[in-house]
């Protein structure tokens, strides 16, 4: 392509990235909020009651069996998830019968007041879910199709990456190097900080964001090798099942699961449980597993106890055998998904998350400040692939945030009883990205930039003041009430909203200043205008050390 | 072989360096994805016999991603389009023979 590797590599870098680094935009962005889905969802459902602190753990289950047995009484498996960090209510879930042609039937899932043992009726909303579901399903798009999009443009990632590495000789001197106010070379060295702090991290969720669809997308390889049968046979190899537990069809009388856990809990002494999930229930087969953590692939089976529901004795479990790749690929699911991490690692999962985002970003405006300066001379104007490039820039760097902030405002201000109210959160989502990315069409660059940021830091830092005037679950309750998980959400919130307004603050403080800088050289003495002159020679040719690394190899080689 | 396939190539005005990064393209995406499959099968073949067959293919898999990736990057580093082409085709069916003649040494019927 060029005259040597390395400096094709560096060309490959710079169109892979470009090309769908919108779409990886948006895939890290919403991938980075799923770390929270959990918690989204309940902020989204603000009909839920408060946390309640100091509720035994006996009595939760008590008013859920209670529950369960006045909602659910011909279902035979059904699973009870306790209060935990992520999600303070105590919640219920089973599948319903399956239909006829069906497969499964459909899951229900219910919020259970615990001070009235009554079902929670909360609005229509994709909560969280929908939100993370983005990342790889993308939205209006089949199945089918976002799977190969998000799977063609996962590629690119992670070729982007791989080039990233190749290209950076000194990889290490240069995560140290930040010449801030140096514009292309200031952003240079943010893409450079960004992907090398985190790349270890790039790559896992990269290269496991692939595996996820490993089978859809090599099925040629498989279909060469093996039939359909023998296929699920390998899918089973690779992702081990606990044995089903099937109902023998006798009625029996099972123990109360509050009593049931008194074993799980001798077993562990302590009083942690995440979730107890109750197989063949009502049946001289019936068996309650608890569950005290997410365990994915550092599967701890001291963290699962299962007990035989009619007898309340302990049932010894087999632990799932994975092969050695079963074990390669499981383990980057769970890396990918963090399920097992808590609070802290959960935070860090989602700085790093947003760390990949502002990679991409860093790189995307790299792309055009390093072209500006040539576009800007044209006769004509820029370019319209220029063009392009920079109002998909401010579109999308800026205008997706307010986009996800918008979600979250049709959450609170759509009519509780509107039709298809869930759709329509997501609809205005996309409505206000479309308009968001129009906008910059109309205005001139500098500006649009500045709008929107400006925009931005409304958007979010009106989102609680909103909270408070729609609903009662708002900040100042919930700090009273102690409900860590929600106040946390709403101060989230705030602090976005003030990184805005603070990347808007200093970004017309730079325009300001060049506004400045520029009549003072004019005016200025001769020999300031040499030494000006000198400085910029200077600049140039460090410029060019870095920028042209066909030169810095010629010396080296 | 090389003959016919540059004789293809050059049936279109590929001098035009937007064809060439086109063509480029086509044979990072088709046939990187070709070499991803052929490699997938001879690795899998390769460990047949240690690991058992459902793994063998499984890690054949693993690696599919990263030899895609490879091979995309050979092909926007090397000379000019039709050599990417040539290479490419040329690794194509140096795993295909190596993954039949394993097969006959592994006594694999499928």
């Amino acid at each position: 392509m060029k005259d040597n590797f390395r400096q094709s590599m560096k060309w490959f870098h710079t169109w892979v990235g470009l090309i769908v680094g919108w779409v990886l935009f948006f895939m890290f962005l919403t991938g980075s909020l799923g770390y929270f889905y959990q918690e989204i969802t309940r902020w989204m459902e603000p009909e839920r009651p408060f946390i309640e602190h100091n509720v035994s753990n006996e009595k939760l289950l008590d008013t859920a069996q209670i529950f369960l047995s006045k909602h659910a009484k011909s279902v035979d498996e059904f699973s009870i998830y306790l209060p935990n960090v992520r999600d303070q209510n105590l919640r219920v879930a089973w599948r319903e019968p399956a239909e006829p042609g069906k497969k499964r039937g459909r899951r229900q899932s219910h919020i259970v007041d615990i001070n009235t043992g009554d079902k929670v009726e909360s609005r229509a909303t994709g909560g969280g879910r929908l939100l993370y579901r983005m990342h790889y399903r993308l939205h209006y798009l089949s199945t089918k199709v976002s799977y190969w999009i998000v799977g063609f443009c996962s590629m690119l990632m992670l070729l982007a990456v791989i080039t990233g590495v190749v290209i950076h000789k000194k990889i290490f001197t240069d995560f140290f190097t930040f010449r801030a106010k140096k514009g292309l070379l200031g952003w240079l060295d943010i893409h450079n900080v960004l992907s090398v702090i985190a790349l270890p991290f790039h790559f896992m969720i990269t290269y496991s964001g692939l595996l996820f669809f490993l089978f859809t997308y090599m099925a040629l390889s498989t279909n060469l090798q093996i039939s359909d049968d023998e296929y699920s046979e390998l899918r089973k190899e690779i992702f081990p099942r606990t044995a089903q537990i099937e109902s023998k069809n006798q009625a029996a009388d099972m123990l109360d699961i509050s009593t049931l856990y008194q074993q799980a809990k001798r077993t562990w002494k302590t009083d942690e449980l995440l979730s107890v999930k109750v197989y063949a229930a009502n049946d001289n087969n019936a068996q309650v597993r608890f569950v005290r953590h997410e365990t994915d692939i550092t599967y701890n089976p001291e963290d699962q106890v299962l007990v035989n529901a009619i007898t309340g004795e302990i049932i010894p479990q087999i632990a799932k055998k994975y092969t050695v790749s079963g074990m390669i690929h499981n383990g980057f699911f769970s890396l990918h998904e963090g399920q097992f991490a808590g609070p802290i690692a959960r935070w860090i999962y989602f700085f790093t998350g947003l760390i990949g985002t502002a990679m991409i970003a860093s790189g995307l405006i790299l792309w055009t400040t390093k072209r500006k300066p040539k576009q800007m001379k044209k006769p004509n104007g820029p370019d319209f692939g220029y063009r392009l490039v920079e109002q998909l820039n401010i579109g999308t760097i800026v205008g997706l945030p307010i986009a996800i902030a918008t979600y979250f405002y049709a959450n609170r201000l759509l009519p509780v009883d509107m039709a298809e109210r869930s759709a329509w959160e997501a609809n205005v989502m996309f409505i206000s990205w479309a308009v968001l990315l129009i906008y910059p069409i109309f205005r001139p660059a500098n500006k649009a930039w500045r709008e929107q940021l400006q925009l931005a830091a409304l958007a979010y830092m009106a989102l609680p003041l909103v909270n408070i005037l729609t609903t009662d679950k708002h900040l100042i309750n919930s700090l009273i009430k102690q409900d860590w998980g929600l106040a946390a959400f709403d101060m989230t919130f705030l602090v976005i909203g003030c990184c805005f307004a603070f990347s808007a603050y200093k970004y017309k403080a730079l325009q300001v200043n060049k506004k400045v800088r520029k009549p003072a050289i004019r005016h200025g003495s001769r020999q300031v205008t040499k030494q000006k002159n000198k400085q910029n020679e200077k600049d140039e040719r460090e410029n060019e050390g870095l920028l042209n690394l066909q030169q810095a190899n010629k010396g080296n080689s | 072989m090389e003959f016919l396939v540059s004789y293809f190539i050059n049936c279109f005005n590929f001098s035009s360096p937007r064809w060439a990064v086109f063509s480029r393209s086509l044979v990072a995406i088709f046939g990187g994805y070709a070499l991803a499959t052929s490699c997938s099968l001879f690795i899998s073949q390769l460990l047949l016999n240690s690991v058992g067959k459902y793994q063998a293919i499984h890690i054949g898999l693993l690696f599919s991603f990263l030899v895609y990736a490879c091979a995309a990057m050979w092909v926007f580093s090397v000379l000019n389009a039709t050599k990417a082409w040539i290479d490419i085709i040329k690794a194509n069916v140096f795993f295909a023979v190596a993954t039949w003649l394993l097969m006959q040494f592994t006594g694999a019927n499928s």
